[in-house]
C-alpha cells in the first residue's frame, strides 16, 4: 500500500508533510548511534541511522518519519520474539505490529517511553503475548511449522521439526512469563546476556539465575509434553 | 548456586560459538549431572528458530502503523483547535484580567511613590497626572471642586517643603494676591519675585485677584515668577489660612494704589504693620540699611520666610534667632528692607514675653545707621489700621510698625 494515499490531500496534511521532513532531518542526524537496514519495496537494502531519543521525541508528534524508523528498527526483533512464544504467523504478525500500535496510544496519553525504547516495546509485546495464551487457555496451535519449513527440508525432518518445536513451545507456555520472557529474548532474538538484561531491567546475575530456572523448568515440562 | 548460574552462562556461550556439549561439559565435571539436562534443553530452545518476517509482513504491517499514526496526528489536529475554540474567551478573559490586575497593582504602586514627590522629581509628572485623572474621574461637581481645592493645597504644601530644603524647581501654583510690595508680592501666602522678564500677559493684577502662578523656588523662600496670569472667577483655590489672607487683604488699602477698593473691614484683627510699603522699600536702595524693629504675632512660617502680622520676612540671614518658631507665638523682630522691598530679619526673638500676639509692641525704627533719616517717615502711613473699624475684636489686631 502506499503510505501516502493513507493521508487527504489537504492544508493539514501538507503542514504535516512537512513537520515530518524537518523530524526527519533530526533523525538523520549525524551523532546517531545505531544503524538499520530495511528491506525497501523494491528489495533493496535501506540503511538509516537510528537515533532513539530523537526518534522518540517525534513519537510524541505522531512523526511519520520517526513512527516508521521505529518501526523499521524493531518490527522483525519483536516479530521474531513473539514468533518464538507463538507459533501462529499471523497472530504474531498481529501481535507485533498491535505493539506499535499502543506505543502511539501511549503516547497520546503521555504514558509512552521516555527512554529505553527496546525495554518497553518487548514488555509490551511479552504483556500481548500473556494476553494471548490466557484467551486460548494455553493451547498452543498446531499449524506452526507450516511458515517455519524451509523448501528443502525433507518430509521427515521437517515434521520431526514441528514436531520438536511443538513440543517446546508447548512446554514454554507452562513457564511463568517472566521465563517465557528470557527464554524468548535470547533464544528467540538471541541477545546477549547483556542486552536481555537491559530489556527486563535487570543485573546480569539475575538474568543468570532466570534464564537458569527457565531451561530447569522447560526441561521439565517437555517431559510432560512428550510423555503425554 | 549461583556458580551453577555462572557456569551454564558460560557453557551456553561456548555452544554458541560452535563448541559441543561433551566438550563443555567436559571442563566441569562436578556440575556436569546437573548441567546435561538443562544445557540440552537450552539446545532445543535454541534450536527453535523462527524466521525473519518477510518484506510483505513488514511492509503490510508498516502501513498498518502508519495509518494508524496518521489518524491519531489527524485527531490531535483536530482536537487542538477545538479545544482553542472552546478556551478562548476564556484564555482572552484570563489575560485581562491579569494585565488588569498588573497595571493596578504597578499603577497604584506607582501613584503611591509619586504622592510624596516634589516639583522636579523624576515622579512628580506623574503625580500631577494622576491629579488630573481623579479630577476627570469624578462626576459630582462638588466632590469634584473639594478635589481641586485639596490639590491646589497640595502644590502650597510642595512649594513649603521646597522652600525648607531650600530646592529650586519649577512650579506653578494658584492663589489670591494678597500683598504687592513692589517687586514681591505675596500669593495664596506665598512670597513671590515678580520681575520686568515676568510675562503678566498684559494683564493688571491687583491685589484681591486670583491669579495662577509659574515660576522657579528661589533659595530665599520666594518664588522667581515667570508668568502670573489672572484666573476666572470660579476657580478652585487653595485654602489660606484666615490669618494670611485677612492681614493681607487689609494691607492692600494701604499701599496699593489700584486696589484699595475693599478693605475687608469689619474684620481684621491684625491689621498691622504697614510700614513697609513700597516707597520704604525702595528708599535704602542706597549702601545704608534701615533697621527696624516689629513686634507681632507669627502668622505662618515657610522656610526661611517668615510673616509677622502680614509682613514678609526672611531670616536667612538673621543673626540671631531666639526662641523657638512657632505660628501663633509673639515676636520681636529687626531687620531691614532689601532692594526687593522684602524685609531682611537681622534679629528675631520668638520668645518674647507676651504672647497671643494681643497687643503689638510698639515699634520703634532704630535707625542705626547713618543717614537714616527718612524711611521712618515713609512708613509712618502705615497705621493705616486704625480705620477697620470694629478690630477690637481680633486678636492680633494692632500692630504697627511704625516709623517715626
Amino acid at each position: 500500500m502506499n503510505e501516502l494515499g493513507l493521508f487527504r490531500f489537504s492544508p493539514g496534511w501538507l503542514v504535516q508533510q512537512f513537520l515530518a521532513i524537518d523530524s526527519w532531518n533530526d533523525i538523520l542526524n549525524v551523532n546517531s548511534r545505531e544503524i538499520i537496514t530495511t528491506p525497501t519495496p523494491g528489495g533493496a537494502i535501506l540503511m538509516t541511522d537510528f537515533n532513539e531519543q530523537r526518534a522518540l521525541d517525534g513519537l510524541q508528534k505522531f512523526d511519520y518519519q520517526s513512527i516508521g524508523a521505529i518501526y523499521d528498527r524493531y518490527f522483525p526483533e519483536l516479530y521474531r520474539y513473539v514468533r518464538y512464544r507463538i507459533s501462529d504467523e499471523t497472530i504474531a504478525e498481529d501481535i507485533a505490529s498491535d505493539v506499535f500500535v499502543r506505543l502511539m496510544e501511549a503516547s497520546q496519553k503521555k504514558k509512552g517511553p521516555q527512554t529505553n525504547l527496546r525495554g518497553w516495546l518487548f514488555a509490551t509485546a511479552s504483556n500481548a503475548v500473556n494476553d494471548y495464551h490466557r484467551r486460548h487457555y494455553r493451547r498452543p496451535v498446531e499449524s506452526l511449522s507450516e511458515a517455519m519449513s524451509d523448501g528443502s527440508a525433507s518430509v521427515h525432518s521437517e515434521v520431526d521439526i514441528r514436531e520438536q518445536n511443538r513440543a517446546i513451545q508447548m512446554a514454554l507456555a507452562q513457564l511463568t512469563a517472566e521465563q517465557q520472557h528470557v527464554l524468548a529474548l535470547r533464544f528467540g532474538d538471541g541477545y546477549s546476556l547483556e542486552e536481555t538484561a537491559v530489556i527486563l531491567n535487570k543485573n546480569a546475575n539475575a538474568v543468570k539465575a532466570l534464564q537458569f530456572r527457565a531451561l530447569a523448568s522447560l526441561q521439565r515440562f517437555i517431559g510432560e509434553v512428550i510423555y503425554e | 548456586m549461583s556458580e551453577i548460574y555462572e557456569i551454564l552462562e558460560i557453557c551456553l556461550q561456548d555452544i554458541e560459538k560452535g563448541a559441543s556439549l561433551d566438550s563443555v561439559l567436559l571442563r566441569y565435571p562436578e556440575q556436569s549431572a546437573e548441567l546435561r539436562p538443562v544445557l540440552e534443553t537450552a539446545m532445543k530452545a535454541i534450536r527453535v528458530h523462527v524466521p525473519d518476517p518477510s518484506s510483505e509482513v513488514i511492509h503490510r504491517n508498516r502501513a498498518r502503523v502508519l495509518q494508524h499514526a496518521a489518524e491519531l496526528r489527524e485527531a490531535k489536529v483536530q482536537s487542538v483547535p477545538a479545544r482553542r475554540l472552546w478556551s478562548v474567551p476564556l484564555r482572552r478573559a484570563l489575560v485581562t484580567l491579569v494585565v488588569i490586575v498588573a497595571l493596578l497593582m504597578s499603577s497604584t504602586s506607582l501613584v503611591r511613590a509619586a504622592s510624596t514627590t516634589l516639583p522636579g522629581d523624576q515622579l512628580y509628572p506623574v503625580k500631577r497626572t494622576w491629579e488630573d485623572v481623579l479630577v476627570t474621574i469624578t462626576f459630582n461637581m462638588q466632590s469634584r471642586n473639594a478635589l481641586e481645592v485639596e490639590h491646589e493645597n497640595e502644590r502650597l504644601n510642595e512649594l513649603n517643603e521646597l522652600f525648607v530644603k531650600g530646592r529650586s524647581a519649577q512650579v506653578d501654583f494658584s492663589g489670591v494676591v494678597t500683598r504687592q510690595n513692589g517687586e514681591l508680592w505675596l500669593i495664596a501666602g506665598i512670597p513671590v519675585a515678580v520681575s520686568a522678564q515676568t510675562d503678566l500677559s498684559n494683564q493688571t493684577i491687583a491685589i484681591g485677584n486670583a491669579v495662577h502662578v509659574i515660576g522657579t523656588t528661589q533659595k530665599d523662600g520666594a518664588v522667581q515668577a515667570e508668568k502670573i496670569e489672572l484666573l476666572s472667577s470660579g476657580v478652585p483655590l487653595p485654602q489660606v489660612s484666615d490669618d494670611d489672607s485677612s492681614g493681607i487683604e487689609h494691607e492692600n488699602s494701604a499701599p496699593s494704589n489700584q486696589s484699595g477698593e475693599d478693605t475687608s473691614n469689619g474684620e481684621s484683627p491684625n491689621v498691622n504693620m504697614t510700614q513697609a510699603p513700597e516707597s520704604e522699600s525702595r528708599s535704602p536702595s542706597t549702601s545704608e540699611r534701615t533697621i527696624q524693629s516689629v513686634s507681632g504675632v507669627v502668622q505662618s512660617i515657610n522656610g526661611n520666610i517668615v510673616v509677622v502680622n502680614g509682613q514678609i520676612m526672611n531670616v536667612s540671614t538673621a543673626e540671631e534667632i531666639k526662641g523657638t518658631p512657632k505660628v501663633g507665638a509673639a515676636v520681636k523682630v529687626e531687620g531691614y528692607y532689601d532692594a526687593n522691598g522684602l524685609f531682611i530679619v537681622t534679629k528675631i526673638d520668638f520668645s518674647s514675653g507676651d504672647s497671643g500676639g494681643e497687643s503689638t509692641s510698639g515699634s520703634n525704627n532704630h535707625n542705626n545707621d547713618s543717614g537714616s533719616n527718612d524711611s521712618g517717615s515713609n512708613s509712618s502711613g502705615g497705621d493705616t489700621h486704625g480705620d477697620d473699624g470694629g478690630g477690637s475684636g481680633g486678636d492680633d489686631s494692632g500692630s504697627s510698625a511704625g516709623g517715626d
